[in-house]
């Protein structure tokens, strides 16, 4: 059954129905049930369109694309790149890290939670070599990454076995994002947000020696 | 009775913000690395190739979407990170199916004939016996009606916005929408 507003249903369900016609709409809704019915359907067409899921195409299409675009074909697909995100056995051994350094060090703590005030040279103990990192030149930056790292690596052997595979790996999970970022820089070196990213990468690294600089004082 | 206030349609698919690494293999790919541009397409494969599946059938959307990850290869160097990448490359995958369907010689015409069609859409069930889902559903409605269906309730455009791209008026659109709705209430609601 339909009336002269059954037409106007979805209009009225979209919002697109404004002023006199959707205040007569809505009194006609009162009173007539099929519309009500109608207009309830229609709904749930909408809702159950918005809740369709994505899928993936039944067989691999990246050969063809590949091919076409003279793209080297891998034999299997590449592994899902690596992200910079911790294992529940990192976040425990890193937990446990950062428990002992906060609660004997609270005097190492980093001086802007938020990393933003990354120029402020560090408070650290007579051993480790306090930087300027924000400052930032590339060669300040280098220099106070090769300082930390001396650290760690001259005090590597006071650390627990776990903490130190911990730190290094996600060095090394840092180190990938660094490269990336930087050859994304030089392939587009005028993109802000890439520039962002690569600076925020950077000051990552310096935040994680900073804190196994601090952790290898802490023990000492 | 109690009706809930209808509210505008708004796009629901906003591209979630995945675009700090997609951002950077953008870059990296269009300076000609196919392994980050390889990363991109594992990202989006799924939601370009059921873009592709809805607007244009199974039979044609394998062959639409090498074509769409092809043309994105090609126009990278027009993507300056202004809207996600997600983004960038659903509305380039929008307007390469759009050509397929034009090159497959269905005119602007052909949403106005199919007012009639619409309206027997329950008598093309090929499996009246069986519930139909919605995919399929969607997959029985004409071409025209279906890709305003697609692009408005599953993709989230605004009329304004699927008038354009398709090169109808706007009340074209709204009155397609409202038939295919209907025509899909009947297929899922009996």
């Amino acid at each position: 059954m339909s009336d002269q507003w059954t037409d106007r249903l979805s209009e009225y369900l979209d919002g697109d129905l404004e002023g006199p016609e959707r205040t007569e709409l809505e009194a006609h809704l009162e009173t007539c049930p099929a519309c009500s019915e109608t207009l309830n359907g229609l709904r749930r067409i909408v809702i159950r369109a918005r809740s369709l899921d994505d899928r993936p195409p039944a067989r691999d299409l990246w050969a063809g694309v590949a091919e076409r675009i003279g793209a080297p074909v891998q034999a299997r697909p590449l592994a899902p790149r690596r992200r910079i995100a911790f294992s529940l056995p990192q976040l425990l051994a890193a937990g446990i890290a950062l428990a002992v350094f906060s609660g004997g060090t609270a005097w190492l703590l980093h001086p802007d939670a938020a990393g933003v005030a990354v120029n402020q040279p560090l408070l650290l103990p007579a051993d480790v070599p306090a930087t300027n990192i924000g400052a930032a030149s590339p060669r300040n930056y280098d220099s106070a990454v090769e300082d930390l790292e001396r650290v760690l690596v001259e005090g590597r052997g006071r650390l627990d076995t776990v903490t130190v595979r911990v730190l290094e790996q996600n060095l090394a999970i840092i180190d990938q994002a660094l490269e990336q970022a930087r050859r994304a820089v030089a392939a587009d070196s005028a993109n802000a947000y890439l520039n962002t990213h690569l600076a925020e990468t950077m000051r990552r690294k310096i935040d994680l020696l900073r804190q196994a600089a601090a952790l290898v004082s802490a023990v000492s | 009775m109690t009706r809930t206030r209808p509210g505008p349609v708004t796009l629901r698919r906003e591209l979630s913000p995945k675009s700090d690494s997609d951002a950077v293999d953008a870059t990296l790919a269009a300076s000609g690395d196919p392994h980050a541009f390889e990363r991109l397409y594992r990202g989006h494969i799924g939601r370009v190739h059921s873009l592709a599946r809805r607007m244009l059938g199974e039979e044609d959307a394998d062959e639409a979407v090498q074509d769409v990850f092809v043309r994105a290869w090609e126009k990278l160097g027009t993507f300056r990170g202004e809207s996600a990448f997600g983004t960038w490359l659903h509305r380039l995958a929008i307007n390469v199916m759009l050509g397929r369907r034009e090159r497959r010689g269905i005119q602007r015409q052909r949403f106005l004939e199919n007012e009639d069609v619409l309206d027997m859409v329950p008598g093309r069930r090929s499996q009246p016996e069986t519930a139909m889902d919605m995919e399929t559903a969607i997959g029985e409605l004409p071409d025209g009606a279906r890709q305003i269906f697609v692009l408005h309730d599953v993709e989230g455009y605004r009329h304004e916005e699927i008038a354009e791209m398709l090169g109808l008026a706007t009340g074209t659109s709204k009155s397609q929408l409202h038939r295919a709705r209907m025509a899909l209430r009947r297929q899922l609601d009996r």
